[in-house]
């Protein structure tokens, strides 16, 4: 067998964990809440999904003006071109035009810096962006960025002149958002797939911007809030 | 807080806040329990997600139907089991109280089962031996 068909190592244990996540699923088929072909058509879906379409539409958007044009007006439909189709893609029926099929796509410029988050509970533009990553869901990360914008970006190492002004879109239920960053100098002459390859999942949700030689996103710490939710509803 | 759009009509009744007390059978898995972050050092597995991540997510999203695509007060009545809205709400508030040692997505895992004992969608015995069955079941090979 050569390396480069030699299997990925496994975790050859069983943990409490998974064993508590089959018996979760199983009784709650057995319930009668969901069919277990419910359950298999909705995880393939799901695998199928990952931040690359959103990097493909922001890449061609960067290299057409008329697709950027399309991207910012129509979310939806400028999805198409990268493979995603909103409305008829996801299984389950989950989502109709008027609803769940409003993506945004909001363009930064050099004096506005849009970022990304969901006050109320993790919503995000799963289809063409993939699952979130664990700090989108915090919330530390939910309840600072709406009040202190400029430093929680600075703690992600975007450190932004007091010049540029940031917009923070909330997504709900209805309404998704992805950024579309400004082209960093120095991709002058690229092809769509070098582009796509800097816009980062981090670059999406507008927490870090593309720059030349960064194709991962940092690592990032996840701390505890500072005071506990208080649900008083 | 202005709440008239938030949680004060659950799709499967008024939803009464979070109870924070603690389950001896999750509590077992808490201590006891090793961690993907554990498992994936130990073999030098890569993968930042267990594999159940995706199975887990997809059983939060069968269990919350339309309610994760639409505004939690047009969530029709009965429509779903637990509605997205109260999962996260109830996962923030345990992930912050009983289960704030317990690393992601395990904590997530957790808190679900948490919940979904807590609202008698199924129970704590019934659970504990279906957790029997399968670990024999994974283990039998």
């Amino acid at each position: 067998m050569s390396d480069k068909h030699k299997p990925q190592p496994m975790v050859d244990e069983i943990s409490d964990f998974e064993v508590l996540e089959t018996a979760v699923r199983e009784l709650a088929i057995e319930k009668g809440l969901f069919s277990a072909e419910d359950h298999r058509r909705w995880t393939e879906y799901v695998h199928t999904l990952g931040p690359v379409p959103a990097a493909r539409l922001v890449a061609k958007a960067w290299l057409d003006p008329e697709y950027k044009k399309l991207a910012v007006k129509d979310g939806v439909k400028a999805s198409l071109a990268v493979g995603v189709d909103w409305i008829n893609s996801p299984p389950t029926g989950f989502g109709t035009p008027s609803d769940y099929c409003n993506l945004r796509v909001l363009e930064d410029t050099p004096k506005l810096k849009h970022v990304v988050v969901c006050t109320l509970c993790s919503c995000y533009p799963r289809p063409i962006l993939g699952q979130s990553p664990e700090w989108y869901r915090t919330p530390n990360y939910r309840r600072r960025l709406v009040r202190w914008p400029r430093q929680v970006l600075a703690e992600f190492g975007l450190q932004l002149p007091p010049d540029v002004e940031i917009r923070v879109a909330d997504s709900n239920q209805k309404t998704r958002y992805i950024v579309l960053p400004v082209r960093p100098a120095g991709t002058e002459g690229w092809t769509e797939d070098q582009l796509a390859e800097i816009v980062t999942r981090d670059c999406l949700i507008g927490v870090a911007v593309p720059k030349p030689g960064v194709t991962t996103n940092e690592k990032r710490p996840v701390r505890p809030a500072v005071h506990p939710v208080h649900h008083d509803h | 807080m202005d709440t008239s759009n938030r949680k004060d009509r659950g799709s499967t009744g008024p939803w009464h806040g979070t109870d924070t007390t603690p389950i001896a059978l999750l509590e077992t898995i808490r201590r006891r329990g090793r961690v993907w972050e554990e498992l994936a050092a130990q073999y030098g597995v890569r993968n930042p997600d267990p594999p159940w991540k995706i199975t887990l997510d997809a059983t939060c999203d069968m269990l919350a139907a339309e309610s994760c695509v639409v505004p939690y007060d047009q969530v029709e009545p009965g429509s779903c089991a637990l509605p997205s809205l109260e999962r996260r709400a109830e996962e923030d508030d345990l992930s912050e109280t009983i289960y704030a040692d317990v690393p992601f997505p395990e904590r997530q895992l957790l808190a679900l089962a948490h919940s979904m004992i807590k609202r008698g969608l199924f129970k704590e015995e019934e659970l504990a031996q279906r957790m029997k069955q399968v670990h024999e079941r994974l283990t039998s090979a």
